[in-house]
């Protein structure tokens, strides 16, 4: 803003505020009607919506739902849109490029448009920038709260040609709750991590699906608790899929 | 004959009388109050503009009920999930006071997030007010890492396993992440420690700095004065350059000299501007 634009902000606002009320009882009994119904509806909320008491954390039983609370899920969306990793979208940029650039954005919006308008239609640049990163929210939000968590208990893989070793594997893989992340022949959810329906055809051995089990690339937990034998099925399973097990 | 001012009669008013004007006479606390409640703002401000208060309002309200929990709440692996069984089920009010907190994250959140959406629309972060909106922006951030970190306090199975993808992602972040992962388990894994170092974090660190923050942020907005709704009657200078210069265009027009003849730019009489 030039110094100008200043000037005559600073002057205007002067004789606004001049022609103005007292603060007290103007505008605080506003504040004070609006703030007591929101703490109305926390109530009203508290009492018709009960909070329930979920499963006892287990660090050794990794049959879980990994969901963040509602005001995450456009981060969970995130993750999904960038869980198939490759050179174009790697997930770095959700777990990392993403909500920086976010976030920095939001620190310096001031400096950034800093023209006297203010009046909502003459600021296209600024209101085009509301418009884009609410519905976006909002839609990320929506598709975090619709979306299926994973497959239902009993629930099996559509899957053909299993040996005995890959069944194994196939029984670990449910059992543990991989398909809360991953989808295999539309079966699971799909992200954030990536689909797995042809994971075979990456080529690895066992010893790499191990390690990698072990220790995985971020946001994936580490399964480095299952016993041996369980990791070494897994691994079998995981590394014919779309290959040996279609 | 005048008559002196000798005071109320009554001993107890006479009493707190004394300490008020003890208490002043030291601090100035009369003047400033007054001054603080009775101060002006602009007459057009809008119910848009009760947002920010109400977010503060529901952070006053998660102190209380945040204080109330942690009378019951026991930050260990091994008694976190009993004790919130405990309040949950067996204290009196408990459900009541657990619901309302949490409950009160999410209005919270909401509240901010439309307090923003506000401020951003109306352009209120525009000079001389950016600093509010920075100090605005930090406290926004404070509470969506207040959520993040009272999620794993229930201590069930989907809050661990979210936690755990939540830092494995901090922990992802090029140079620093595995610092900030290190910082936030207390060490390479999540071990008995998290969960006491998020509750720390969760009722101590972050609360005194949203604290300190609103300090700041309601310092700048006593300092500055609350902005007035973009259709204030009183236009600002940019709308009336336009209605000037269109003004001038067509007396210039009805003299017929169409768009020939230069004018000095409205800044130049300012002056009159302001009367107007």
């Amino acid at each position: 803003m030039k110094k100008a634009d200043k000037v005559a902000y600073d002057k205007d606002y002067a004789a606004a505020k001049k022609d103005g009320k007292p603060f007290f009882p103007y505008a605080i009994y506003k504040d004070t009607i609006i703030a007591g119904l929101a703490i109305l509806v926390v109530i009203v909320l508290a009492i018709t919506v009960r909070v329930e008491m979920g499963e006892p954390v287990n660090p050794a039983s990794t049959d879980f739902l990994p969901r963040p609370d509602w005001y995450f899920y456009f981060a969970f969306e995130l993750l999904k849109i960038f869980a198939n990793q490759n050179a174009l979208t790697p997930v770095i940029m959700a777990t990392f490029m993403v909500p920086n650039i976010l976030i920095i954005l939001l620190v310096i919006w001031p400096f950034i448009d800093r023209g006297p308008e203010r009046r909502i239609w003459k600021r296209p640049f600024a209101m085009g920038t509301a418009v884009l990163v609410i519905s976006g929210l909002c839609y990320l939000t929506f598709l975090g709260a619709s979306t299926p968590e994973g497959i239902a208990k009993g629930e099996t893989l559509p899957l053909t040609g299993l040996d005995a070793a890959a069944s194994a594997g196939e029984a670990v893989y449910l059992a543990n709750g991989c398909s809360s992340c991953h989808m295999i022949k539309g079966v699971g959810a799909p992200g954030p991590g990536p689909e797995l329906t042809n994971e075979g055809a990456k080529g690895w051995d066992n010893a790499k699906m191990v390690q990698w089990m072990k220790v995985p690339v971020a946001p994936m937990p580490s399964f480095a608790s299952l016993p041996p034998e369980d990791l070494e099925n897994l691994s079998t399973f995981l590394n014919g899929l779309g290959t040996k097990y279609k | 004959m005048t008559t002196k001012d000798i005071g109320p009669k009554n001993p107890v008013e006479q009493g707190v009388t004394q300490v008020v004007d003890f208490v002043d006479e030291r601090s100035g606390v009369k003047n400033s109050g007054r001054w603080l409640m009775f101060r002006n703002i602009p007459a057009g401000t809008s119910w848009f503009q009760t947002l920010g208060f109400t977010a503060m309002a529901l952070f006053g309200m998660q102190a209380i009920t945040g204080i109330i929990l942690a009378m019951y709440y026991k930050p260990d692996p091994n008694t976190a999930f009993g004790s919130i069984a405990h309040i949950t089920n067996e204290v009196t009010w408990g459900w009541m006071v657990r619901g309302m907190h949490k409950w009160g994250a999410s209005v919270m959140i909401v509240i901010v997030f439309l307090h923003m959406g506000r401020v951003f629309i109306w352009g209120a972060y525009k000079y001389p007010r950016e600093l509010t909106w920075v100090t605005g922006a930090m406290l926004l951030l404070m509470t969506m890492f207040m959520g993040l970190t009272g999620y794993l306090l229930v201590w069930d199975q989907k809050a661990y396993w979210a936690t755990v993808v939540a830092v494995n992602i901090f922990a992802s972040a090029p140079i620093l992440g595995p610092y900030i992962g290190d910082i936030l388990r207390a060490g390479p894994e999540f071990g008995p420690d998290t969960l006491s170092r998020f509750y720390s974090i969760h009722m101590l660190l972050i609360p005194g700095g949203i604290a300190t923050f609103i300090g700041l942020h309601l310092y700048f907005i006593i300092r500055l004065g609350i902005s007035e709704p973009p259709w204030a009657k009183r236009a600002l200078r940019v709308q009336r350059d336009e209605e000037d210069a269109r003004r001038k265009a067509a007396r210039n027009r009805e003299a017929g000299l169409k768009g020939s003849v230069s004018f000095p730019p409205a800044w130049v009489d300012d002056e009159q501007e302001v009367k107007r």
